[in-house]
């Protein structure tokens, strides 16, 4: 069984400590600096195809592999200290619960994710008015936003936040990605709320960031 | 038949007049009375003024005590966040760690005002119902009350991470669970709804449902004076629904259409009750024909129509505020065309 494959087999198990001693004993061997592109990265997305197409997929798994991923960062940070890991190459990106939104575990794992994958993560927390999202974005260089949901009638606050965007001439610089539970059981919400994309599920969100992103470097080179 | 006999009669697979019909329409009685929320969700006599109209308006099988998890919440310490169109929310978790329950002193039924409300208003539409409409207590399964109170985050990392831990916990709400359902039964309300996100197959996998989650609700229902209903809330229960099968109290189970009614049926036997219906959150944004469709399908295309013991319900949340009322009509416009009765 290679790295990858063993370190999905923990994460199934929920066996969280199992996989920290293999990210461990892999960083140890091969250099920490090399953990993040060569296996998790990797796994993250071998999890992200492999899993999402199939109906045993849950919340837990996607959870243990969140924190299997967050603890790995922790180990990837503390060695960065030492000035052997190169820095987050995806660039920053502003994520948070929308006004009158409360349910973070989503947004929490897509931050574990978005870092994962490269990203500086600003994440704001809950309950995040339009204008604070787009104030920090501006603030910080993000090319996309990240914007979660989980009802519906919080979702539809997304809306200002479109509005604020446009209001500013920012929308396509700054690609707004939406997501939530309540996308998942009503179609064509992403539209409706003014997003420029949705993602199922905080694995598959990463993939999703790397296409807005780009969007948004096109947007900027087309005249 | 009264609702009341309806239901009974269901229960004990007798004959009826027709198929019972449950819209839960906690939230919707605060629309048609024009009751600000914030008052709906603190006087119980608002709270029965609202579920009047509602039986008034809809004439469901069953009228619901308030569906509101927050004030549960709430009665743990958790910070709430109201709200003008839906109940409310939980803006902050009471804590997040396991050290919390064990400093935790339980909320007091007897004395906490959100616990009082809920109970008020279950008295108060049991003593305005009587005989004639049965009154459902909505309540959190215990298996998701940690949830409500330490943060969905939380309560995963107890599940997933430290079981003698989340044990300890289920053991600690449990007790909190029978004495307040139990209480609510005896203030009039004939069965308790109970979603359990928890034991779905979206949520946990296999494991921790059967060894955590079923035992828990095992011995918590065990201890209940009245039946029960697990309710999927939004989420799949078809692919653990032999673990929750047969548990004690539970006449009932509500799954989502989509799932495989015609297996779920197998699984339960003909003794339980099968719910299912429309998405109370897709109800809101169909029209009236869509809606319509829908329970049409399920009763026809999915076998409930000679079903005995199957009840036609929203599922999901409460019905969203800007539901349209004739949307919520449709439902029972559909059951008087495809045939009101079980053949």
């Amino acid at each position: 069984m290679d790295m990858q494959d063993a370190l999905i087999a923990m994460i199934q198990q929920a066996d969280r400590q199992g996989a920290g001693r293999l990210l461990d004993g892999w960083g140890q061997e091969h250099g920490y600096e090399r953990l993040l592109a060569e296996v998790l990265e990797p796994t993250l997305l071998m999890i992200g195809e492999d899993w999402l197409s199939s109906e045993t997929f849950t919340l837990a798994q996607a959870y243990v592999a969140a924190k299997v991923a967050e603890d790995a960062l922790l180990k990837i940070a503390e060695r960065k200290k030492d000035g052997d890991i190169a820095p987050p190459s995806k660039g920053p990106v502003v994520i948070g619960n929308i006004e009158e939104d409360f349910h973070s575990l989503g947004r929490r794992m897509l931050g574990i994710f978005l870092a994962s994958d490269g990203w500086v993560v600003h994440d704001l927390g809950n309950d995040v008015p339009a204008a604070e999202f787009v104030d920090r974005a501006v603030a910080v260089g993000a090319r996309v936003i990240g914007v979660s949901a989980m009802m519906l009638t919080t979702a539809l606050n997304i809306k200002q936040l479109r509005v604020e965007l446009d209001k500013r001439g920012l929308s396509g610089r700054i690609q707004l990605a939406v997501g939530g539970a309540v996308f998942l059981v009503r179609p064509g919400l992403d539209r409706e709320v003014g997003g420029d994309g949705t993602a199922r599920t905080a694995l598959e969100a990463t993939a999703l960031f790397s296409r807005l992103r780009q969007a948004s470097t096109e947007k900027e080179v087309t005249p | 038949m009264n609702s009341t006999e309806r239901i009974v009669a269901t229960l004990e697979g007798k004959p009826l007049d027709r198929r019972a019909f449950i819209p839960v329409l906690s939230l919707y009685g605060a629309k048609l009375t024009a009751c600000p929320l914030d008052r709906y969700y603190s006087d119980p006599a608002a709270y029965l003024a609202g579920q009047i109209a509602v039986q008034r308006e809809f004439e469901p099988d069953i009228l619901f005590g308030p569906f509101a998890f927050a004030l549960i919440a709430a009665a743990f310490g958790s910070a709430i966040k109201a709200s003008s169109v839906q109940a409310p929310n939980v803006r902050r978790p009471a804590f997040t760690t396991l050290a919390g329950w064990d400093e935790l002193v339980m909320p007091d039924i007897d004395h906490n005002p959100h616990l009082l409300y809920f109970r008020a208003a279950i008295r108060a539409m049991a003593r305005e119902f009587a005989g004639r409409v049965p009154i459902a207590a909505c309540l959190p399964a215990p298996i998701d009350i940690p949830a409500l109170v330490m943060g969905m985050e939380g309560w995963l990392d107890l599940v997933l991470f430290d079981k003698p831990g989340a044990q300890r916990v289920l053991e600690k709400v449990n007790t909190f669970f029978v004495q307040l359902a139990n209480r609510l039964f005896a203030e009039g309300a004939m069965v308790a709804f109970l979603p359990c996100g928890y034991a779905s197959p979206t949520v946990l996998n296999r494991d921790p449902v059967a060894s955590l989650m079923r035992p828990a609700l095992a011995q918590a229902l065990g201890q209940l004076h009245g039946p029960a209903v697990l309710h999927h809330c939004g989420a799949a229960l078809l692919g653990h629904l032999d673990i929750l099968a047969g548990l004690p109290q539970a006449i009932g189970y509500a799954l989502n259409y989509d799932e495989g009614l015609t297996k779920a049926r197998q699984i339960l036997g003909e003794g339980s009750i099968l719910l299912s219906g429309p998405l109370g959150t897709s109800i809101a944004e169909m029209d009236a024909a869509q809606v319509k469709e829908v329970c049409r399908t399920i009763l026809q295309e999915r076998d409930r129509q000679k079903d005995q013991r199957f009840i036609l319900v929203t599922l999901g949340a409460d019905v969203p505020w800007h539901t349209p009322p004739e949307n919520i009509h449709a439902m029972r416009e559909a059951l008087a065309e495809v045939g009101w009765n079980a053949a």
